[in-house]
């Protein structure tokens, strides 16, 4: 299918879904109590956008992801590099990190609770804890994908080892550290959704735990529709910089 | 091209451009030390064109690595212009590796400046020194492209002009026509005779091909399986400019018949 029929397609099929979410409550074919009207749910997103409480918790959520994400992805990239790089700390960390990565993260969230009491530290060390492991084996995949025979030529014309880092192991390591990048979001920004939503006096998931257990429907969906924009915007950043970084790739 | 061949063409004299002394090499295996290359001697004059043959595993890519300054022998010395070599020198020697060295990143171009941005040479002076390179191996107009958008051959092309960029005396190829189909093989080694021509440069070069190492040679090292030790140094007087119809002659095949009697009956 052609490039722009494709878009074409998309876009019907987008317009149908919404259509459906309006008509179906509209004329009564599902409970409008469990799924209102879209215009319905529109019309609270601009009202909760309007609210300070709301300003304030989409502030203290916004800080909790950035501060995670600052402090998980470097971290988690010395440690993915280190473990690639350095074959006895690879060989002595990597199966427990391997292992440790399969566990839900969540069932630690009250042992955070314990350590960290409830509030702004305890959020941000449950949503670097959940994202780091991810950025770690990213980052190793990412060194190991570095080939040797381009290392080799840099080195016969002369390269030294901050050359050798800028000039190959950068760009090789790029695309797949992009990529990482784009996925730790996903699982930081869940980190501090289910942290906010499992205990928190502040925060965007706290509202929407609370419109979700005093059945309000409307301003619940408006909440999930703001927070799927934000991550969707995030998310299409990145990868427009990916396709961007590498042209390159047949 | 007059001013790469000029640069290199007064070296064509007497002085040897490679220069290998009673070298050998052990490396520690598994089961203790293992004798990989025996007593090595070579002598190179300026200008030559040397190819290495010898079975899989014999050292021939280590004795290569040696020579450009990227691995350490256990014993002898390594002269190249003169001099030892420690560590790689771009100035004296340029390498050209088997298939899939260049930077997938990178333009034809780029990857051909590569050696010059290391040394930070002027942006516009080290375009116009790759673009010229890129012309004298046959790829004028291709520079833009990434080396997905090239085939196997004009790959190999641009890996030549990546080797001669900074005009290094001597030339060294680790069996860069290998992964090559025969045909544009057959043509690579043809173009790469007459870019040797045009810039007289010293070049060893390492094959598993009988037939490109005759055609290609002023001398053929044979060595034998390892430990490597060379077996026999063959003078090819094939006239040249080396044409196709050669292999086709008595002589080109006495000489293949010799190596591969060599490497047949080695240890």
């Amino acid at each position: 299918m052609r490039g722009g029929t494709l878009v074409l397609f998309r876009l019907a099929l987008l317009a149908a879904v919404l259509l459906l979410w309006e008509a179906l409550p509209r004329f009564g074919l599902v409970n409008a109590m469990l799924l209102p009207p879209l215009s319905d749910v529109l019309a609270a997103l601009a009202h909760i956008l309007g609210r300070a409480d709301v300003h304030t918790a989409l502030g203290v959520t916004a800080a909790e992801v950035v501060v995670a994400f600052v402090i998980a992805v470097p971290l988690g990239a010395a440690l993915g590099v280190l473990s690639a790089e350095n074959e006895y700390f690879g060989d002595i960390f990597k199966p427990m990190l391997f292992y440790v990565f399969s566990i839900p993260k969540s069932i630690f969230l009250p042992m955070f609770i314990l350590v960290f009491g409830i509030g702004f530290p305890q959020k941000v060390a449950y949503a670097t804890f959940s994202t780091v492991f991810i950025v770690i084996m990213s980052a190793a995949a990412a060194v190991e994908s570095v080939k040797a025979e381009h290392l080799l030529v840099a080195r016969s014309y002369g390269a030294t080892q901050a050359q050798i880092l800028r000039r190959v192991y950068l760009p090789s390591m790029l695309p797949i550290l992009l990529e990482a990048l784009r996925i730790s979001m996903i699982f930081n920004f869940t980190g501090v959704m289910i942290a906010e939503m499992y205990a928190s006096r502040v925060g965007i998931g706290r509202l929407i735990a609370d419109w979700g257990e005093n059945f309000e429907m409307t301003k619940l969906l408006a909440g999930v529709i703001l927070l799927a924009a934000a991550a969707m915007a995030f998310n299409e950043a990145v990868r427009s910089l990916e396709a961007r970084c590498s042209t390159w790739r047949a | 091209m007059q001013h790469v061949a000029g640069l290199s063409g007064a070296r064509a004299g007497a002085k040897a451009a490679v220069e290998v002394r009673g070298l050998s090499h052990v490396y520690a295996g598994r089961d203790g030390a293992v004798p990989a290359l025996e007593s090595i001697d070579i002598t190179v004059p300026a200008g030559r064109f040397v190819v290495i043959v010898g079975p899989s595993g014999c050292g021939k890519t280590s004795l290569l690595m040696m020579l450009a300054g990227l691995r350490a022998q256990s014993s002898g010395t390594i002269l190249i212009d003169g001099r030892p070599i420690a560590r790689p020198d771009p100035e004296r020697v340029g390498v050209v590796f088997q298939e899939a060295s260049l930077y997938p990143w990178l333009t034809a171009v780029e990857n051909v400046e590569f050696p010059l941005a290391l040394k930070h040479a002027p942006r516009g002076e080290r375009r116009d020194r790759a673009e010229a390179m890129l012309k004298l191996v046959g790829l004028e107009g291709f520079g833009s492209r990434h080396p997905h958008e090239l085939s196997g051959g004009m790959k190999q092309r641009v890996s030549i002009a990546r080797g001669l960029v900074q005009d290094p005396p001597v030339l060294l190829m680790d069996e860069p026509f290998a992964a090559l189909d025969e045909q544009t093989r057959m043509t690579m080694g043809h173009e790469l005779l007459r870019i040797w021509g045009e810039t007289s440069k010293t070049v060893v070069f390492i094959t598993h091909s009988l037939t490109e190492a005759v055609y290609l040679a002023d001398e053929v090292l044979v060595m034998s399986a390892r430990p490597g030790r060379i077996l026999d140094r063959i003078t090819v007087d094939l006239p040249r400019p080396r044409t196709y119809q050669m292999m086709a002659t008595e002589a080109f095949g006495a000489l293949r018949e010799r190596i591969w009697g060599q490497i047949r009956t080695a240890p």
